[in-house]
């Protein structure tokens, strides 16, 4: 049985947030990981391509950084937020990227069922979350999504770079002033809900998930790339031929 | 089998030497992952300014599918002299043609010898995407 790391960071800055997910793409032989991790404060994620522009909450005060994952953005409040990574040539991220998000989904679903949360994948069904105009990821929907009821409770996107993929994601508790009509998860909180997550996901993935701390070099990494995550010469930027601040 | 007239990374680019200049594009193998044959998935593709200056295994762009972005790597070294802007307004180019409409950049390349770098020839690339296929 593969092994792989559990990292829990709980309540980090959103630019510490982003360096660190981008660390498990760059650390040269990095166990595969899994992370649950939370933020604080409050923060407003912007995809990778996202222009400022189309996101009215990116002017509503919130603090802002831009994720190194496309889609739209995310108000990172009440949630857990989890990463997967790894070689994009081993399980669960071999092969087509849609089939690498149908095993994760999958170990999502049953990860969440065994929390008594029945989701399920959007298919071809419009939801009552889809709202337009806003730029936030959770009022756009696709069939991979995880949904509760008829409306978005999983955003997720992927990076992939050199060899290795990231897959990271928001499981939304409740919704937000921003973040309208998504699904809700009441009474909910995400210690409790990343360790039913961890339960299903080491059975569903088939992996022996061992207990870390971010590594020396991890943190290293975070020092060195936090500011840029949340600097406004990269979130005020989106769109194209920016570069990555090095 | 692939196009034999050019040789092609692990991370699924192409290069093909034509003249004095270096073609680089990415593969059938490469659209079909990100996209499963929804040419629709894709979304965005972000390439460079002539003038910019590459080395063999360095970013020279990204492109960017419903559910990932990938980053684009240089199979070779070399000075960057146009890009393909029809495919920033066509992505959908990349899954029709993504041997010859579908080239993203043109180089000029600091060497024509393809033998100084790890790339593959066609039937190497085919056993390779073969091998990775689930």
């Amino acid at each position: 049985m593969p092994h792989w790391r559990l990292l829990e960071t709980w309540d980090w800055a959103p630019g510490a947030n982003m360096a660190l997910d981008e660390a498990q793409l760059e650390i040269a032989g990095l166990a595969p990981t899994l992370r649950f991790y939370t933020w604080r404060p409050d923060a407003l994620s912007l995809g990778w391509f996202q222009r400022v522009e189309d996101v009215p909450a990116a002017r509503g005060g919130l603090l802002v950084v831009r994720r190194l994952t496309g889609g739209g953005a995310i108000h990172h409040a009440a949630e857990l937020t989890y990463s997967l990574a790894g070689p994009a040539d081993a399980p669960p991220f071999d092969g087509p990227v849609a089939r690498s998000y149908e095993r994760i989904h999958a170990a999502l679903a049953a990860a969440l069922a065994t929390f008594g949360v029945a989701s399920e994948l959007r298919g071809a069904r419009r939801l009552t979350s889809d709202l337009a105009g806003t730029g936030m990821c959770f009022h756009a929907s696709s069939a991979l999504d995880l949904v509760l009821d008829g409306r978005k409770l999983v955003g997720s996107a992927q990076r992939r770079r050199r060899g290795r993929v990231l897959h990271h994601g928001s499981i939304k508790l409740r919704a937000s002033a921003c973040e309208t009509a998504v699904a809700e998860l009441p009474g909910v909180e995400a210690r409790a809900l990343a360790a039913a997550c961890e339960r299903g996901l080491s059975g569903a993935l088939g992996i022996e998930l061992e207990r870390a701390e971010p590594s020396a070099a991890e943190l290293a990494h975070v020092r060195a790339r936090e500011h840029w995550y949340a600097s406004a010469a990269h979130v005020l930027a989106g769109g194209r031929r920016r570069g990555d601040g090095r | 089998m692939r196009p034999n007239d050019r040789r092609y990374t692990k991370t699924h680019e192409w290069v093909k030497i034509d003249g004095e200049i270096a073609i680089f594009g990415i593969t059938d193998f490469a659209v079909n992952a990100l996209c499963s044959g929804n040419e629709g998935d894709l979304v965005y593709c972000d390439l460079p300014e002539p003038g910019r200056l590459v080395n063999a295994g360095e970013t020279f762009g990204e492109i960017e599918s419903v559910k990932a972005v990938e980053d684009l790597n240089s199979p070779i070294d070399g000075e960057v002299i146009e890009s393909n802007t029809v495919i920033e307004e066509h992505l959908e180019v990349l899954s029709k043609d993504p041997w010859n409409a579908g080239w993203m950049i043109k180089l000029k390349p600091r060497t024509k010898n393809l033998a100084e770098y790890e790339l593959m020839d066609a039937p190497s690339y085919d056993a390779y995407c073969a091998a990775q296929k689930h």
